[in-house]
């Protein structure tokens, strides 16, 4: 294996009962890569990422992350899985009774990350993302794109070396989806590694960067960054 | 990390008062019966007892026989191992308890001659089976004209028939007051359960999340139990905070109806530590029951 590679994918295929999400795909992704997911509803998307938190197993094939192969992870395993993958929701995900550092800081309480690390950490999150000023905000007093910011900050205090995003400019307006864009190639210039899965061809397009493109289950494009 | 556990148990608690409401007064009802049946038990136990070791037996020695053979039937009673607390009552002795329980009336007192009284050997049994056996061997003794009880209850014309009867109904109050308890508790269960169950259903977004962030088992289910552990804590206190007001209440008319028995734990310092014997007591049923509730709730949801 590739020393360099984050996550491999290997002949993998995934089958819910007749239907088959996910047919005989590989590709492999290397570490401070930033790659777009896209495909139209259905493509296999989303299952490609729920394979990478361990939300379940692929029916054949291996699947690879920094070297460790989560294929063959044990159920008890996952949460540690995905304590070091920061992951970002179409529906942000925020707990609506917490506020929003509150929200952050729950990731650091599940990653049991010291109390007195928290302020710190958060602070410096929500700096990258812009809402210092929204801390203290419940979810239901922001905007859409503050929200998803939010997300995005829960992800990164963990300071996680790969982070998958599913359709996170799903439910955004262009301003807010290219701020969004403009922060994700922020945060992998400082060396994350970035899976994004969308289906905005102008985000794409903007971005210039590497396409996976799925079609019925399979990879019928993978772009390189240009 | 426990601290901020306990801090989501007690939000899940203020996001949805009523069904907190519901879950701690059920435990209330429970614990309150508890603690009240708690006193009863020791009230009963304590008649009992009362019953079982008061003098019970008094043997009259006739009035010719002298000081030295009435030693020598107290010795004979000291080495039979099924009597216990023999006390020999002088003739003067027995004026003198006359004179004081007729104080009232100092009279009577006078008008009487210590000649009338006899002395008397008083003693009590060690098990009540066997009363009637040393009441017939001492009656067949020389010495002794008569001999009588001191416990006598209802109709029952044999002291061993009157204790049975006692302590046939403490069995049956001990019976019936943990059957009532046992009912109460697995009802408090269910209903721990059922509420458990709702507050999980509710919080089924959030637990999700909490998952896909990488959130253990433990981490998830630690704030529920912790809840329920609230509920059961609340309810206790409650309960047994509103028992004891009542048997705080009700403690003159119970020490003036039962007069010397101690039906209750004598002096404030014995009876707050018998009462807070029972909170410790109900506080450990407490936990279990939530324990079991909240795991039985959580393995159930999360199947």
């Amino acid at each position: 294996m590739n020393k360099t590679s984050m996550v491999e994918f290997k002949n993998v295929s995934k089958s819910f009962g007749p239907i088959q999400a996910l047919k005989d795909i590989t590709f492999n992704i290397q570490e401070g890569e930033f790659v777009f997911i896209s495909g139209a509803s259905g493509a296999g998307k989303t299952t490609i990422l729920r394979l990478l938190i361990g939300q379940f197993k692929p029916t054949s094939g291996e699947i690879i992350i920094d070297g460790t192969p989560i294929h063959k992870m044990k159920k008890s395993a996952v949460p540690r899985l995905r304590q070091s993958i920061g992951t970002v929701y179409q529906d942000y995900r925020l707990l609506p009774e917490r506020t929003i550092r509150e929200n952050i800081e729950v990731a650091l309480a599940v990653k049991s990350v010291p109390e007195k690390e928290w302020r710190e950490r958060v602070d410096q999150v929500l700096n990258v993302v812009g809402l210092k000023d929204r801390a203290n905000l419940f979810p239901a007093q922001i905007s859409g794109g503050e929200l998803q910011r939010a997300s995005l900050a829960r992800a990164l205090v963990i300071n996680p070396k790969l982070i998958l995003a599913d359709e996170p400019t799903g439910n955004l307006d262009w301003k807010n989806a290219e701020s969004m864009l403009e922060l994700f190639e922020k945060i992998n210039k400082e060396g994350k590694t970035l899976i994004v899965t969308t289906h905005n061809q102008a985000i794409l397009v903007k971005s210039k960067k590497r396409i996976i493109e799925l079609e019925d289950g399979k990879i019928i494009h993978d772009q390189k960054s240009h | 990390m426990i601290k901020n556990h306990i801090k989501t148990s007690f939000q899940s608690i203020r996001r949805s008062p009523f069904q907190a409401l519901a879950a701690v007064m059920v435990l209330s009802v429970t614990f309150f019966v508890a603690t009240l049946i708690g006193v009863v038990l020791y009230g009963s136990s304590q008649i009992l007892h009362e019953f079982e070791t008061r003098p019970q037996v008094i043997a009259f020695i006739k009035k010719d026989v002298s000081g030295e053979k009435q030693n020598e039937l107290k010795q004979k009673l000291e080495q039979d191992t099924r009597i216990r607390d023999i006390k020999l009552v002088t003739r003067e002795e027995a004026v003198e308890i006359y004179k004081d329980a007729t104080s009232d009336n100092p009279l009577l007192g006078e008008l009487v001659s210590p000649a009338i009284f006899p002395a008397s050997l008083e003693f009590s049994v060690e098990d009540l089976s066997f009363a009637q056996s040393v009441i017939d061997e001492i009656k067949s003794n020389d010495i002794v004209d008569s001999v009588s009880y001191t416990a006598s209850l209802g109709g029952e014309s044999e002291l061993g028939a009157v204790l049975e009867r006692l302590k046939n109904v403490t069995y049956y109050v001990r019976v019936a007051s943990l059957a009532a308890v046992a009912v109460l508790a697995f009802t408090s269960l269910l209903v721990l359960m059922v509420v458990v169950g709702m507050r999980i259903q509710t919080r089924r977004g959030e637990i999700e999340t909490l998952s896909l962030i990488g959130a253990t088992k433990g981490f998830i289910r630690l704030p529920i139990m912790l809840e329920a552990i609230n509920y059961a804590i609340m309810g206790t206190f409650v309960g047994w905070t509103l028992a004891i007001t009542v048997v705080f209440y009700s403690t003159p008319s119970i020490i003036s109806y039962f007069g010397n028995i101690e039906v209750l734990p004598s002096g404030a310092a014995a009876l707050f530590q018998f009462l807070g014997m029972i909170l410790l007591g109900e506080l450990a049923v407490a936990v279990i029951i939530a324990l079991t509730g909240s795991l039985i709730a959580i393995s159930r949801a999360f199947k």
